[in-house]
């Protein structure tokens, strides 16, 4: 075969019949961008989601207790003595015990009023939540056991509040309910969420998300339905879980059946396999609009064989072999549908990529998912550019010849 | 010269079956051909020259008889045998040219090098020598819409001689040409043929035919007539 020389013409061949060519190739663009899209798409999303859960910590647990008639009484619920037998009984194999518990507020600073949400942590609050403190510190142990009247603004909502972020040490008037308190600001974190979380969470600019020692608004006698916990890593979350449950089970007297455990890790892995589910869908729609791409490149080699039928014919009488002609179809098909494949690939790639800067997201683009993308749609060029091509190596030389 | 046949013919029939009627368009042709012979295959409109002439060159194949070329049984040769011989043994050149639209001179006459699997640089080389040959040296990278059929006819002609074939076959070569185009061509084979190239030219042209040496009529697919210069008054 005489690739290298067959390769010049099928390059030749386009540029001669540019706009026919680039029509040609269309379907494969559109096909192949809108699969590198999709598919880049949802590595973004997952490799986001993946950062998010590694914030959180993949050593997170929770549970609660399902009622079997739906009706649920104070047995069902963790209180703050639930939560110290859990602490006890469990010693260094938990970082972390919470209740997870959030409280609407309201923040006064002379004529500056913001609403939003108190967020209470626990003992050892780094174990659970990686706060990027920029000023100030997290609360001690000490802080939460006293339930000290400590507050970690935002950023954003301490220069709302006070015009500074250097504001460690100041005080703030807040109203919890029906209780005013004043609360010192003992740190300040910036969010590091990426838009498209802050988009999930349903965060809010308007509103504040402050921190406070959990028993400042979850104190003594309160209760919570669910118990959350951070495994030491030294450890297995899921096992260390399932004796939670089963600790819990016999404190609440409850049976084993009825406590609901779940790990951060599970449900990632459930997110995982929904998006990968989501991509083989994605996929199969992906791989029908090849296919019309591919027929669209049939249908005009077929065209372009059929109105070279004597250039086909002299090309023979001066001594082409069948598999010579063959070769210059099928590369020529093979190139355009490449060519496709190549534009619709920075295409797609361009078309995520803006996407990503207006949720501000660094786009994940898979080397091996280009390749894939480039080798295939030469694939469908050379499928479908089979019967054309056969065609052509086919054709009579006399009667080629004799074709106007 | 050495008198080797290049061309033997025998008992040679080609019928055209085109279902409700069967063409016979050539009846037991004998014909012998010499190496260096320059001949001119004459008769009238439908008298079978064009199927010889394809039967020749390979581009069609006898219904029966045989046809050896240069020493090969051309019947008993396989498809991908019988490419190489039209791009090895066989040079053709048209009536309407046959020129590759939208490719240069030179590229044309490289087309049955790259076909024999010449290196890119001995084609190219022997490319304009063949084009200066012919008078189109300073033609090179012109495209056969840009140029007059004189010309088109001796690009083709150059195209024709691009793997030294043993045989030279044109069909009405002059057909589409005016009378001072026509001379050129036939002055152009006269040279090939002094050169030692076996020329077949087909005409219905009595001063086209008076260029060569050997004149074969046919009339109604048979031959009637073979005359050799000097066997004639008109010679
Ligand atoms: N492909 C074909 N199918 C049927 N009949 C044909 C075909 N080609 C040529 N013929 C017939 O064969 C005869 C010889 O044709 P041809 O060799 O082209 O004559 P010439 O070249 O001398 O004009 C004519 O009667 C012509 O109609
Ligand atoms: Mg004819």
């Amino acid at each position: 075969m005489l690739i290298f020389e067959n390769i010049k013409l099928a390059l030749s061949s386009i540029r001669v019949n540019k706009m026919r060519s680039f029509l040609t190739m269309l379907g494969m663009i559109i096909g192949i961008s809108s699969v590198i899209a999709i598919v880049s798409l949802g590595d973004t999303m997952r490799s986001a989601i993946a950062k998010e859960y590694e914030n959180v910590g993949s050593t997170l647990g929770y549970l609660y207790i399902n009622s079997p008639d739906g009706y649920y009484t104070d047995d069902y619920l963790f209180t703050a003595d639930d939560k110290e037998l859990v602490q006890e009984a469990f010693g260094d194999r938990l970082t972390y015990v919470g209740f997870n518990s959030s409280s609407k507020a309201t923040m006064k600073n002379g004529r500056v009023v913001k609403e939003g949400n108190l967020m209470g942590l626990s003992e050892n609050p780094s174990e659970y939540k990686k706060l990027n403190i920029i000023k100030g510190k997290l609360f001690s142990n000490l802080d939460v056991e006293n339930a000290r009247p400590f507050v970690i603004l935002e950023e954003k909502d301490a220069m709302e509040l006070f015009g500074s972020v250097d504001v460690v040490g100041r005080s703030i008037r807040t109203v919890i309910g029906s209780e005013t308190k004043e609360l010192t600001v003992t740190g300040v974190y910036r969010n590091q969420d990426s838009a498209l979380m802050k988009l999930l969470s349903g965060s809010n600019n308007n509103r504040f998300t402050a921190y406070v020692p959990e028993t400042l608004i979850f104190p003594k006698g309160s209760s919570a339905w669910t118990l959350y916990f951070c495994v030491n890593p030294a450890y297995d979350v899921n096992e260390v879980g399932n004796q939670v449950a089963r600790y819990v089970a016999k404190i609440k007297n409850k049976d084993i059946s009825q406590v609901m455990f779940y790990s951060a890790q599970q449900e990632m892995g459930t997110i995982d396999s929904m998006m990968s589910g989501l991509s083989a869908v994605v996929g199969a729609i992906a791989a029908i609009s090849l296919v019309v791409g591919g027929i669209g490149i049939m249908n005009i080699m077929l065209v372009s064989v059929t109105e070279r039928t004597r250039e086909i014919g002299i090309r023979k009488a001066l001594g082409a072999r069948t598999q010579d002609i063959l070769s210059q179809f099928l590369i020529e098909s093979a190139i355009i549908s490449a060519a496709g494949g190549a534009v619709g690939t920075a295409l797609g790639i361009g078309v995520v990529a803006i996407g990503g800067m207006f949720v501000d997201m660094a786009v994940v683009v898979k080397p091996q998912v280009v390749i894939l993308a480039v080798a295939f749609s030469a694939m469908v060029g050379i499928f479908f550019g089979l019967y054309p091509a056969a065609k052509a190596a086919k054709a009579d030389p006399i009667e080629a010849l004799r074709y106007e | 010269m050495a008198m080797r046949n290049i061309i033997e013919i025998q008992n040679l029939n080609k019928i055209y079956d085109t279902g409700a009627i069967q063409v016979h368009a050539l009846k037991d042709v004998n014909l012998t051909i010499q190496e260096g012979e320059y001949v001119a295959i004459m008769g009238k409109s439908g008298s079978g020259k064009s199927t010889l002439m394809n039967i020749l060159g390979c581009l069609d194949r006898p219904t029966s008889g045989s046809y050896v070329l240069d020493g090969i049984d051309v019947a008993k040769e396989n498809p991908k045998q019988i490419s190489y011989i039209r791009n090895q043994k066989i040079g053709f050149v048209f009536q309407s040219f046959n020129l590759i639209p939208r490719t240069s001179a030179l590229k044309n006459v490289e087309l049955p090098m790259i076909y024999g699997r010449v290196p890119a640089k001995e084609r190219l080389e022997r490319a304009k020598e063949l084009l200066e040959k012919v008078g189109l040296g300073d033609r090179l990278h012109h495209m056969p819409n840009e140029i007059s059929g004189g010309q088109k006819q001796r690009i083709a002609v150059a195209r024709a001689l691009a793997n030294r074939p043993a045989i030279l076959l044109a069909d009405e070569p002059t057909g589409n040409l005016d009378t001072p185009s026509s001379v050129e061509v036939m002055n152009l084979f006269t040279q090939l043929n002094q050169e030692g190239v076996t020329v077949i030219v087909v005409t219905h042209e009595d001063d086209i035919a008076a260029f060569t040496n050997r004149i074969i009529r046919f009339q109604d697919g048979q031959m009637i007539e073979d005359k050799r210069r000097g066997e004639h008054a008109d010679f």
